[in-house]
């Protein structure tokens, strides 16, 4: 016998082990590559670290020299101030990819500065933004691109915007629009949790076993609803978006459905279940007093489910705007198809400003339920 | 009159609660049905208004049969059926005022009532309900507010709401501190006096003596005793209870 019984544990633990190295190759896992390619994360967690939250009023001020290229297609910059805001190069033409310095004296200390190309037909190419130190000044090397070539005797020109902050902070767009679409996705998970609300708490009754499972057709009855709220269950609201959003188009309203749907679901059933544990006492004293059926429920069991009810329905809420803000990622709308914008157009510190208010409204969110469900008794 | 006829109760696990148990219950008798826990007391009383349903056997009050009235003339019985329970079964979570009211049920206008709309001649009534239990001024208290006595107390408002011909009373005084028996128990005599018909179960053979007119005596569902309880002697006491059992007097506690 202990010979078998040592077989049998060898061979669990040699399954066991097997799983876990096929799950660690399924899932390519390769946890040194953390440490290595932390450079790459850096940028990324920086941004996400310094979202776009506020602006200031800028003034811009523009000053622009003419440069040919190459030279002698087009006349150079006559006169050059020799005080004020100016800026000098190196030379005052250039043959295509010959590189030049380019300076900028007595403009706006500790500036942003944007440096561009303005090309004979209007069009603008942005070179570079950097800073003027505390004198105003600021060196560049330009390189001239064949595509800044003079055309018809009209030269290309260097531009220079000095951006000043004026006045004080406000919100940037990024923020308001965050703030919109987080608007959205809390609204939506209210929404849907109402919806689901009013739709699972009557059934929940008929899914209940004290209440419905008497006779034959109560017994059906008990069994359908029971039944429905468990496959509806087994549906992941991810899923039930897609599908919505192949009917409806993608949008909030198909996420909005697939929420309601599967909250209804998992409502019916929490609420169901607080209707099962009820004290049966008054139930049996309300019916002995010869009350009709509904009263015996809305004066002896609505009044010792309530506190459940509330508590799993604030749950529920928090639990759908974290659903909700996944649901936005494939198309659902509101701060999670924001997010998953911002995230394909590169615009980091935006991303960062919606993960940062997610994770605030989550945890508000968490705080809030907790409390209320705390002092429910 | 109510007649208990050849009443036998099987439930569904197969545990046979009461076995041809038959006796009359006169208008205004206080009744009292004694005999060990497990021995049907609960289920008789419940057979009566019919929370269960008997196997066998017919139970007939003033003439009509209730183990044959249809849903809405069982609750019309019903009404006229107060009950009080060991338990006393009130809504915790509502208040004393919503408890008493709720004996009310089978009467008011049903759409109200299930609003929560209540006439203010009922609200009256039920003050007056608790003023004759002493407690008028919990009315507007949470029903787990109370203490045991009280709660129970509430209870007997609520059955006094159905303006009852009779009270069926499961261990009214079980979960409460023995010193509470009789305050509670005064309350039901005096209902009592009043010509509502009380079947009531009890435990303490003091108190039976005290309080009953008549009693019934349930051993393993079957009726050993039927008789005043002056004519309990020591040897029915043992055929009831069982030989190990000894006399506790509530009193004494």
């Amino acid at each position: 016998m202990p010979i078998t019984r040592i077989v049998r544990n060898a061979l669990i633990t040699a399954l066991v082990i097997a799983a876990f190295i096929v799950s660690l190759r399924v899932t390519e896992a390769d946890f040194p590559r953390l440490f290595r390619d932390l450079p790459k994360g850096k940028d990324l967690l920086t941004a996400f670290l310094t979202p776009d939250v506020f602006t200031r009023e800028v003034e811009t001020r523009t000053i622009s020299i003419a440069f040919p290229i190459p030279c002698g297609s087009a006349p150079t910059e006559s006169l050059l101030p020799s005080d004020g805001p100016r800026l000098v190069p190196s030379v005052n033409c250039a043959a295509p990819l010959e590189t030049f310095t380019l300076q900028g004296f007595d403009l706006q200390p500790n500036s942003e500065v944007v440096i561009r190309w303005r090309l004979p037909d209007g069009r603008t190419m942005t070179a570079i933004r950097t800073q003027t130190d505390a004198n105003g000044y600021f060196t560049y090397d330009v390189q001239a691109r064949p595509i800044q070539s003079s055309v018809d005797g009209v030269p290309s020109r260097l531009e220079v915007d000095t951006l000043t902050p004026v006045g004080g902070l406000k919100p940037s767009q990024a923020l308001k629009d965050v703030m919109d679409n987080m608007f959205v996705t809390i609204f939506m998970a209210l929404l849907s949790t109402t919806l689901a609300t009013i739709i699972a708490a009557p059934l929940s009754f008929l899914a209940a076993s004290n209440i419905t499972r008497k006779g034959c057709v109560g017994t059906v009855v008990y069994y359908i609803f029971r039944s429905f709220f468990n496959l509806m269950r087994s549906y992941d609201p991810l899923v039930m978006a897609t599908v919505f959003g192949f009917w409806l188009s993608f949008g909030p309203f198909p996420g909005f459905l697939a929420l309601t749907v599967v909250t209804i679901a998992s409502l019916g059933k929490l609420f169901s279940e607080a209707v099962e544990n009820i004290d049966p006492g008054p139930l049996e004293a309300l019916q002995a007093t010869g009350a009709p059926p509904l009263h015996t429920v809305r004066y002896g069991v609505v009044p010792q489910i309530v506190p459940d009810f509330i508590s799993y329905i604030i749950y529920h809420w928090d639990i759908n705007v974290r659903i909700s803000t996944i649901i936005g990622f494939v198309g659902g709308g509101g701060i999670g198809y924001y997010l998953n914008l911002s995230i394909n157009d590169f615009k980091w510190n935006q991303a960062g400003t919606a993960i940062w208010a997610i994770v605030i409204v989550v945890w508000a969110m968490d705080f809030l339920s907790a409390e209320i469900r705390k002092r429910l008794t | 009159m109510l007649q208990i006829q050849n009443v036998s109760k099987t439930y569904p696990n197969g545990t046979q609660a009461l076995k041809n148990v038959s006796f009359d219950v006169k208008d205004g008798e206080f009744l009292v049905v004694i005999g060990l826990s497990g021995s049907g007391k609960s289920t008789l009383l419940r057979c009566i208004n019919r929370l269960i349903d008997p196997t066998e056997g017919k139970i007939i009050w003033d003439g009509v049969d209730i183990t044959a009235a249809p849903p809405a003339e069982l609750r019309n019985i019903r009404r006229k059926i107060g009950m009080v329970f060991q338990q006393f079964n009130l809504v915790k979570r509502s208040s004393v005022m919503t408890n008493v009211l709720s004996g009310r049920l089978g009467y008011v206008n049903p759409w109200m009532s299930l609003l929560g709309i209540w006439p203010a001649e009922e609200k009256q009534r039920a003050l007056e309900a608790l003023g004759r239990v002493g407690i008028a001024d919990k009315a507007h208290n949470r029903a787990d507010a109370l203490s045991g006595g009280q709660q129970q107390r509430v209870g007997i408002a609520r059955a006094l709401m159905q303006d009852p011909k009779l009270i069926l009373a499961d261990e009214p005084v079980a979960s409460l501190d023995p010193v509470l028996s009789h305050s509670i128990l005064q309350y039901l005599e005096q209902l009592n006096k009043e010509g509502i018909t009380v079947i009531c179960s009890l435990h303490f053979l003091d108190l039976v003596h005290r309080y009953a007119t008549r009693v019934v005596a349930l051993k393993d569902g079957v009726k050993v005793f039927e008789g005043t309880a002056q004519e309990i002697d020591r040897a029915k006491f043992k055929e009831i209870y069982g030989e190990e059992a000894q006399e506790v007097r509530a009193a004494s506690l």
